[in-house]
């Protein structure tokens, strides 16, 4: 016998409140039209690989499947209440580092890819620690962060000699920031083992935008953008150096390292303004490699035209401003912070993604957030959408009058 | 107390959450809508300010192209006889890649075979081995060759043999069907340029060029290539990134259109005439250099002819046939100081050599024949009349120079036409000088010595261009007059052989210059015509009258003049001799320019021997005894080719006194009927025996004899029916010859020259001496004027 609604508590009836409609709406849409785009781009590849089987909606139901069954996720999550992910979040990055040192010995993909990515789970398929890692880090950023005033202060003995350089450090906010950057280090430190460099960077991306939001001093920001473009040059020096070659030049290197570029470029290219038409792509003819994953939106472009494309990045645009609409409007700091990192994490997600296929930046795979074919990916980024509608079912109603 | 610790913890919470919110919203600007420009500006760039790029780009990879070749048009002549077709051919291929997998399923079959104990392939194991050998003996290859072109097994495209022979790609076929090498050995259709007349005006037609993408190199090949050529078509079909066919089907045909066929003015007998006459004289007078034979319309300006020597076959143009450029070759391969590469070289020269048409891309001082010109412009000027008297003294000082004429003792006294007829360079002198420079040269420009013809034939030579002729200002000036007296009789400027018969032309169809052309009508595979050409006038340079005049004239010269060797009984055929100095010793360009009938002009020919070889330096004779001239070798050898030329063209002889009749039937006459007969004939009558009915005659009935001659009819006396020996008359004169042939019954028939004087003498009988004959036949005598000019220009 469920409970009446005077019965519960202010939490619990706050928790049943609506979710944000034009949030869940865009997601739906996004969803629908990710899955329709992995058909379309995905089945001259299945008709023509033996392990797909020769059957051309191999990843097309896959993917269906995988909607249907995250969008379920998506609507179970947003019915939990999000103030447990508090004490669930100290577990998830628990989980999450112990996969990622698992990946290293048990995962696969340094044969396929050079990089040990994923792990299988018998039946279900495959997935990669880092899509948790991030939700992990992004939660417990989130959990701690939003406790950040009301913590209590450690005070030391201000007789302790040490003092002095505490207080200092404290003053400028860097003894509050040292678990942050431990956790931080041994999550990049562990990606890149596998190596994966992209996931690398989303997972600092997400985890600044909640130290950020949150009222991290803005010189940390400055600082350590500064160390990351410090990074990024020594990398440049070595074997990442190509990569920037390429980018500049992609037909200097057709055979390696820009031919996938190159493809994505006449893709996006012949679409024109209108496109080819949905389904009518020439280049996912076994010319783009791997059509249905990293670069679908070059097919995207190609099919639906420039029209096609900037509605889609339209409602990623809507979708992103929507997510940070509910982060302001979030009744606690915690919910704030968790949509902030969510929604943020999704945008540069999005950003690189689209940057990579136009070659607006080098390439690294970064997959496009409901296109890209991945089953375990797409339920992964539907349960966060999931904590997003959560968290917007406890924006307090407007005051009356 | 209370109040103000709420106050204290509050205040930090709410800055935290303004904090939240501001930030937030950077976030929300920055990841919402800034981040979004850079991607849609950059998606703007590529999808439409270069989609045109890209989408070559794509489509280029994304689709196949193969070729659908188009058959290159017919070349006919004017009668339609076709002197370049294209034929099928094929190119036999090999790929190695497939040659393994056909044995790899070979061997497959023979396991299967095995293990089931059924009989295996009836037909040989297609090993290299085999292939080689049997491909090597079937196309004349190199067996060692293929065997190593067959190791390459990763190769998909090995050239075996360009365009085989249809026996030779049959027995290819039919090794691939027997041995089920169809995966493996590929005949791929392609077209090969057949030349059925082989050498027959080459330089005028031209080849196609196998290494440049089957190209015409030269002649009409070269410059109606578009025509010709037609237009490959095209099959695109879209295929996918592994190269093979789409899921969905994408073929776009373009037809191929067949090249257009051309219709030339040539006539291939009289193209062959000219190529015959042309060998013959290189021959006869060692010729060094050539030479060129144009054979026109003068009322049109249809070439009907155009040959050149040296030659070659058009369907082995690389080969070098012409035996003087054999020789050569031949001299320095085996000259033992010569490199390899010095033979390449001159085999490169003398190829070149045979492939240029010398007539249009060469210049050359076009000597005596020019005088038709400037006898032409005198007459329509008025500054001469045929009642002018011109003395030669055999030299005529000129600015210091002395310039001599042919004849060193002088001509003396000459009206106009013996002054033509002698070609003699004093009287033309006079000549250009009563024309006057201004008006020499207007003429010059006038009959098209300056600047191009126009005409539709690759290379022609500009001569208006470096200094070949002189320029107005400078022929018109004060330094003019050695020109214009050297121009006089055609010295000392350089035209092109078809500028000069081009301008002769005018001269003598009735003043109008007429735009050579050698491609008459262009017709499509179809047949319908989509280009014919009309002759074109460019301008009329003299009255009709006074080209009249000017053929009686130049007729003139073949008839007893230096062009007397070039008569042909029966024809009236008009001419101009030259021998053209070049600047080198002992280097004589000899000439004739002719026409024929002189009355109503049919036919212009210019004929030219280039650099008959003296018996020794400074020799004005041929180890062969042939004097150095154009009236001595281009007329004699111009005559013989107007008179095949009429003949073919079904120009009728006309007879004079002397021309020869046929006898016509007597037998069984009175005497009185027969003798009216025979006189209406031309004939006179001698009898023998006293009966009232003719009971024979000698010559028989039918026969040719010389006008004039006696007809013997035998009264009822036995006819002698014994044979006689023909005399040796080889050498005489035309009065010797005569006598020593009519005291065995035999009649003289004297072609040749008619200018019986002491110096024609008879060249050859067509009757070998002690041959023995019928009585009464005529003896066929070629007599020839053999008289040669002192040392001069022009003759």
């Amino acid at each position: 016998m469920p409970k009446l609604k005077r019965d519960l508590t202010m939490e619990e009836q706050l928790a049943r409140g609506p979710v944000d409609m034009p949030f869940l709406m865009l997601v739906v849409l996004l969803t629908g039209i990710g899955v329709i785009m992995v058909f379309s781009a995905s089945y001259a590849t299945a008709f023509y690989s033996k392990s797909s089987g020769y059957n051309p909606t191999y990843y097309f139901v896959r993917q269906a499947l995988f909607a249907v069954a995250g969008l379920a996720v998506m609507y179970i999550t947003s019915k939990i209440n999000y103030q447990s992910l508090r004490w669930m979040s100290v577990f998830v990055l628990g989980i999450s580092i112990i996969l990622l040192v698992l990946v290293l010995p048990f995962g696969y993909g340094r044969t396929t890819v050079g990089a040990q990515r994923w792990i299988a789970i018998p039946l279900v398929g495959s997935f990669q620690p880092s899509e948790i890692a991030k939700l992990g880090v992004i939660l417990y950023f989130s959990a701690r962060l939003s406790k950040r005033n009301t913590e209590k202060q450690r005070r030391l003995n201000p007789r302790s000699y040490l003092s002095g350089v505490a207080g200092l450090l404290d003053r400028i906010g860097l003894l509050e920031l040292v678990p942050y950057v431990v956790i931080l280090g041994i999550i990049a430190f562990l990606m890149m083992k596998e190596p994966h460099m992209s996931g690398t960077i989303l997972i600092m991306a997400g985890a600044a935008a909640v130290l950020f939001a949150a009222g991290i001093k803005l010189y940390w920001f400055i600082g350590g953008a500064a160390g990351l473009c410090g990074l990024l040059v020594l990398m440049m020096s070595g074997y990442q150096s190509k990569r920037i070659l390429v980018w500049k030049d992609p037909w200097a290197y057709p055979k390696d390292g820009g031919y996938q570029i190159i493809q994505s470029l006449y893709a996006i290219g012949s679409g024109g303004l209108l496109g080819l038409g949905l389904g009518k792509s020439r280049q996912k003819f076994l010319y783009l490699p791997e059509p249905e994953n990293d670069f679908i939106f070059a097919i995207v472009c190609e099919e639906l035209g420039l029209v096609g494309a900037a509605v889609v990045l339209i409602l990623f645009a809507l979708l992103i401003i929507r997510g940070y609409w509910i982060a302001i409007h979030a009744r606690d700091r915690f919910g704030a912070l968790l949509v902030v990192g969510i929604t943020t994490l999704l945008a540069v997600q999005v950003f690189l993604n689209i940057a990579v296929v136009t070659n607006l930046l080098p390439t690294t795979g970064i997959s496009l957030p409901f296109f890209s074919y991945g089953g375990t990916a797409l339920m992964i980024q539907l349960l966060e959408m999931g904590i997003v509608l959560s968290v917007s079912r406890q924006i307090p109603a407007p005051k009356q009058g | 107390m209370a109040h103000g610790k709420k106050k204290t913890t509050q205040h930090p919470d709410r800055r935290a959450n303004r904090t939240i919110l501001v930030r937030t919203l950077f976030l929300m600007g920055i990841f919402g809508v800034v981040a979004f420009v850079p991607l849609f500006v950059k998606l703007y760039q590529i999808q439409i300010t270069e989609h045109d790029k890209y989408e070559q780009m794509a489509i280029d990879q994304q689709t196949r192209d193969s070729t659908v070749s188009a058959n290159r048009g017919t070349i006919y002549d004017s009668k339609g006889t076709p002197l370049a077709i294209s034929a099928t051919v094929y190119n036999v291929q090999l790929s190695p890649k497939d040659v393994a997998e056909t044995q790899e399923s070979y061997r497959k079959k023979v396991e299967q075979a095995e293990e089931s104990g059924k009989k295996g392939p009836d037909y040989p194991e297609p090993t290299n081995e085999f292939i080689a050998s049997n491909l090597a003996e079937i196309l004349g290859l190199d067996e060692a060759d293929i065997l190593k072109r067959l190791a390459k097994t990763g190769s998909q495209y090995e050239m075996l043999k360009w365009r085989v022979e249809q026996t030779e790609s049959d027995a290819v076929r039919e090794f691939i069907t027997e041995n089920n090498l169809q995966h493996g050995i590929y005949l791929m259709p392609t077209t090969k340029r057949y030349y059925p007349y082989n050498s027959l005006a080459a330089q005028v037609i031209g080849w196609v060029n196998y290494n440049n993408d089957g190209k015409g190199a030269y002649g009409m090949e070269a410059i109606y290539e578009e025509d010709l050529a037609g237009e490959t078509g095209r099959v695109v079909t879209a295929k996918n990134g592994a190269g093979t066919e789409m899921l969905y089907r994408f073929e776009d045909y373009y037809d191929a259109t067949d090249g257009n066929n051309l219709t030339l003015t040539i006539d291939a007998t009289i193209q062959y005439f000219c190529e015959r006459i042309l060998e013959k004289g290189v021959e006869t007078f060692e010729v060094q250099n050539g030479g060129f034979a144009i054979a026109m319309d003068p009322n049109t300006g249809a070439i009907l002819a155009w040959a050149n020597s040296p030659t070659y076959d058009l369907n082995d143009p690389w080969g070098v046939t012409d035996p003087v450029l054999s020789a050569y070759l031949e001299a320095v391969e085996n000259d033992p100081n010569a490199t390899e590469e010095a033979y390449l070289e001159a085999l490169g020269k003398v190829q070149n050599q045979q492939w240029r048409n010398k007539a249009i891309v060469d210049t050359y001082e076009p000597g005596s024949t020019f005088k038709s010109m400037v006898l032409a412009a005198a007459l329509e000027e008025g500054v001469v009349s045929e009642s002018d008297h011109f003395y030669c003294s055999g030299s005529v000082t000129l600015a210091g120079h002395t310039i001599r004429c042919s004849k060193r003792e002088g001509h003396g006294d000459q009206n106009l036409a013996t002054a033509v007829g002698n070609s003699c360079n004093p009287a033309f002198i006079a000549i250009g000088k009563k024309l006057g420079a201004e008006k020499f040269y207007d003429y010059l420009e006038d009959f098209g010595m300056i600047g191009k013809t126009g005409i539709d034939m690759q290379g022609e030579a500009d001569n208006s261009k470096g200094g070949l002729v002189w320029d107005r200002e400078y022929f018109t000036g004060i330094y003019g007059e050695a020109s214009l007296a050297t121009a006089s009789f055609g010295q000392r400027f350089k035209v092109t052989p078809i500028q000069l018969i081009t301008g002769a032309s005018a001269v003598i169809n009735g003043g109008h210059l007429m735009q050579p052309y050698v491609v008459s009508d262009i017709t499509d595979a179809e047949g319908n015509t989509i280009k014919h050409v009309e002759p074109t006038e460019v301008r009329q340079v003299i009255s009709e009258a006074t080209s009249e005049r000017c053929r009686t004239i130049l007729e003139g010269v073949v008839d007893g003049g230096t062009g007397k060797n070039a008569r042909v009984e029966g024809y009236r055929i008009g001419g101009k001799t030259g021998s053209s100095e070049t600047g080198e010793e002992d280097h004589t360009i000899v000439s004739f320019l002719g026409f024929a009938p002189a009355d109503d002009p049919q036919v212009v020919i210019l004929l030219a021997y280039d650099n008959p070889k003296p018996a020794s330096p400074g020799s004005n004779y041929t180890s062969g005894g042939w004097y150095i001239s154009g009236g001595n070798m281009a007329a004699i050898m111009a005559g013989e080719l107007l008179e095949d030329i009429l003949d073919h063209m079904g120009v009728e002889k006309s007879y004079s006194a002397q021309a020869d009749v046929v006898v016509p039937n007597v037998s069984g006459q009175t005497l009185a009927t027969a003798t009216t007969q025979l006189k209406n004939a031309n004939l006179t009558v001698r009898t023998v025996g006293d009966g009232d009915t003719v009971t024979g005659q000698i010559p028989a009935s039918g026969a040719s004899i010389p006008g004039g001659s006696q007809v013997v009819l035998y009264m009822g006396t036995d006819m002698p029916t014994d044979q006689v020996e023909v005399p040796n008359v080889e050498g005489k004169t035309a009065q010797a010859a005569r006598q020593a042939l009519e005291s065995v019954g035999l009649y003289l028939k004297a072609t040749g020259t008619t200018d019986y004087g002491s110096d024609t003498v008879a060249l050859k009988q067509a009757v070998a001496a002690g041959t023995s004959v019928d009585r009464g036949t005529a003896i066929e005598v070629q007599f020839i004027d053999n008289s040669g000019g002192g040392a001069g220009w022009g003759f």
